[in-house]
């Protein structure tokens, strides 16, 4: 039914499609995170320029941005390969999307609470790590799951400049064997499955933290 | 009990709160205007005026949430928010954030964290910043519980708590880092009237324990059992300043008579 | 940095830029028609109809777009329809969005107060006049955000359609820039053309919501 070499190539891009994506979310939440926090920090001339840096990105489709880095870094200087590049792209187009989704939680924070911290005799810090994050990061877990989500969908992007990943993979069978139908599907399935698995995830942290906490 | 020793510790003769000529203004609007008052160690203020009077942001400069314009507030001697008595530096985070542990504040809102359970919320503060031994602190905050009766909701959410519940925890939380007065924001102006009572009936009781507290309420009933002294502001002025009989059956002044009437 | 190379071959790139731009608008503008049918039969109370539709719908919604671009390009001339690689580009890119726009639409609908349903039919609408007076512009209104989004995602969809040899913006960038050895110069001019452009769609969704405000949409 489905040859050997196909089954191991399949495994092979999908292994690689999983660990961009993954290498990709995890820099991109932090970067995300560090970009929010920026910018709720409100200095004069970088909040403006992280702001249109993330408007800019956002409006950046991830093929385009996958060749500006793989072509564009060399020409100043900056030799990357592709599976670098793939992860970079992923990263920073990641990151503009993260940084909105943790702003909205920050912003929401209930002031409330904050206060109640304050009078506490807690530093900002302090407030920060025991009482803001702890229920932001929980908050923002669903839209960051999402995001995830997205992410994975545009992953094939860096097929374009070289990275073999479960897209590449699919047309490099069907181009070899001539069968285009059967790595295709399968592709298809895989990453069908994937994304359900994520959403499904979404879904039990969703109902977690309304039972366990009130609507967050 | 700890309370006793909480009790003897504020029996000083520096007036545990003492505010002079406090000023603020909010844009073009002038909200508090030369106010002198003093708290003693022991005593229960309730501060009473029409909405708009300035009666929570008097409360909220005491721990700094609010930054005065003009005036000092001192606390058990010590000048909040600026070293030194004359015009000395503004205070760091760090010493302000110390000066606050001082001073316990329930909000009108409860402002409980949601992610804590109830006892979390309890040791949350004598733990991550008064930086006491773990047993120590939770072995008092369960006697807190005790006290205002919620030892079975040690381990819930604030989520499932009734409005008066977590009133009640709020209070348990601000007491839990010992401090020298308690201010009450209009404690039970946020909650369903079943419930008022018993949040009323646990100030009473720390009223009468010796508590220095200061609060801002629109329950009379409270105001003249539990208090000590009436505070009446009215657009930012202090009015007037009596002992409840007084206040409530021979207000001195025209505005606190128009205010007493208007109240029937 | 040599600008230059971008001035000379401007005309590529506004192509590229036209075609984007070209292909998006008349992709939106038929998934959006697309999407009524189906959000409408989503909202069926009949499983049997549901069921496959929304099987379509999630299926969709859970692939790449790039697969489904090579699967209409690689798989279906096996099955013998060979298609031009526009027409292919052009109906993956309108029956992607057609699920995602049918999903936003769907959503809307069910949120819209039975009131308002209950009112149209009170004075006398129903069937299709109830659909296209009373519902449909709320749903369009209340919507509005949502779907101003998806066409920024569809806008960013079209690029993968250099893939196959579309001319639209990014392959155009790429043509430049491989032949010029001018990358940065190139992509950057291309990152702007879409900021723009989806700009341009923001700044029409947030014009559409002042509208909207007005017209009792919180």
């Amino acid at each position: 039914m489905i040859s050997w070499t196909l089954a191991v190539e399949l495994a092979r891009g999908t292994l690689t499609t999983m660990v961009i994506s993954l290498a990709g979310i995890a820099a991109g939440m932090l970067i995300g995170l560090a970009l929010a926090l920026l910018r709720t920090a409100r200095l004069p001339v970088l909040t403006q320029a992280i702001a249109i840096y993330i408007s800019m990105i956002r409006a950046t489709p991830v093929v385009t941005l996958a060749l500006l880095v793989f072509f564009g870094l060399p020409a100043v200087g900056l030799a990357i390969g592709p599976f670098a590049a793939g992860i970079l792209t992923l990263t920073i187009n990641t990151s503009v999307f993260q940084a909105e989704i943790w702003r909205a939680q920050l912003n929401d924070f209930p002031r409330g609470q904050r206060e109640a911290a304050y009078a506490a005799g807690m530093t900002d810090l302090l407030a920060f790590r025991r009482i803001i994050f702890p229920q932001v990061w929980r908050a923002a877990l669903p839209a960051l799951v999402n995001e995830m989500t997205l992410l994975l969908k545009g992953s094939p992007a860096v097929a374009v400049i070289g990275v073999v990943d479960l897209t590449r993979v699919a047309v490099r069978m069907s181009s070899v064997t001539y069968e285009p139908v059967k790595p295709f599907l399968l592709a298809t399935l895989i990453y069908i499955v994937i994304v359900l698995a994520l959403i499904a995830a979404q879904r039990t942290i969703e109902s977690t933290l309304v039972r366990r906490y009130g609507i967050l | 009990m700890w309370l006793w020793s909480v009790v003897m510790s504020s029996a000083r003769p520096t007036p545990v709160v003492a505010i002079r000529g406090l000023g603020k203004s909010f844009g073009s609007l002038r909200v508090l205007n030369e106010i002198d008052l003093e708290i003693e160690a022991g005593k229960t203020v309730c501060v009473l005026g029409p909405s708009g009077s300035g009666k929570t942001t008097l409360l909220r400069c005491i721990n700094f949430l609010e930054q005065p314009d003009e005036g000092q507030i001192f606390l058990a001697g010590e000048r909040v928010g600026y070293v030194g008595d004359a015009q000395g530096r503004p205070m760091t985070q760090r010493e302000l954030a110390r000066i606050r542990t001082r001073v316990g504040m329930v909000f009108q809102h409860f402002n409980l964290w949601p992610h804590l359970t109830v006892l979390g919320n309890l040791i949350e503060a004598p733990l991550y910043v008064q930086k006491r031994r773990r047993n120590e602190v939770i072995a008092e905050a369960e006697e807190l519980l005790d006290k205002i009766g919620l030892q079975d909701k040690r381990d819930i959410y604030p989520s499932r708590l009734s409005g008066g519940q977590k009133q009640r925890v709020a209070i348990a939380r601000a007491l839990a880092t010992k401090p020298r007065v308690l201010l009450f924001d209009e404690p039970t102006s946020s909650l369903d009237p079943e419930l008022v009572g018993e949040v009323l009936s646990v100030m009473r009781d720390l009223a009468r324990g010796g508590q220095t507290m200061m609060v801002v309420t629109h329950e009379m009933g409270f105001a003249r059992e539990a208090a000590d002294e009436i505070v009446f502001l009215d657009e930012g002025v202090l009015v007037e300043r009596a002992s409840p009989e007084q206040f409530f059956t021979k207000p001195q002044t025209k505005r606190a008579q128009q205010f007493l009437q208007r109240l029937g | 940095m040599r600008f230059e190379v971008i001035i000379a071959e401007w005309s590529t790139l506004a192509a590229g830029f036209a075609t984007t731009i070209w292909i998006c608008a008349l992709s939106g503008a038929l998934s959006l028609l697309l999407a009524l049918p189906v959000a409408a039969l989503l909202m069926v109370r009949r499983a049997v109809i549901v069921w496959p539709v929304r099987a379509m719908v999630d299926g969709l919604r859970a692939i790449p777009f790039l697969m489904l671009v090579f699967l209409g390009y690689y798989c279906l001339p096996v099955l013998g329809l060979k298609f031009s690689s526009w027409t292919c580009g052009l109906v993956s890119l309108t029956i992607y969005n057609t699920a995602y726009f049918g999903e936003i639409l769907r959503g809307a609908w069910a949120h819209l107060p039975r009131e308002q349903e209950d009112a149209g039919r009170a004075f006398g609408f129903y069937g299709f006049a109830l659909t296209r007076r009373i519902i449909l512009p709320q749903i369009f209104i209340s919507a509005g955000p949502v779907l101003g989004n998806q066409i920024i995602t569809l806008i960013k969809n079209s690029a993968f359609l250099m893939v196959i040899t579309i001319p639209e913006l990014t392959f155009a960038a790429n043509e430049v820039q491989a032949i010029y050895f001018t990358p940065l110069e190139t992509l950057i001019v291309a990152v702007l053309l879409y900021w723009l452009l989806c700009s341009a769609v923001e700044g029409i969704v947030r014009v559409m919501d002042r509208v909207a405000v007005v017209r009792g949409h919180e």
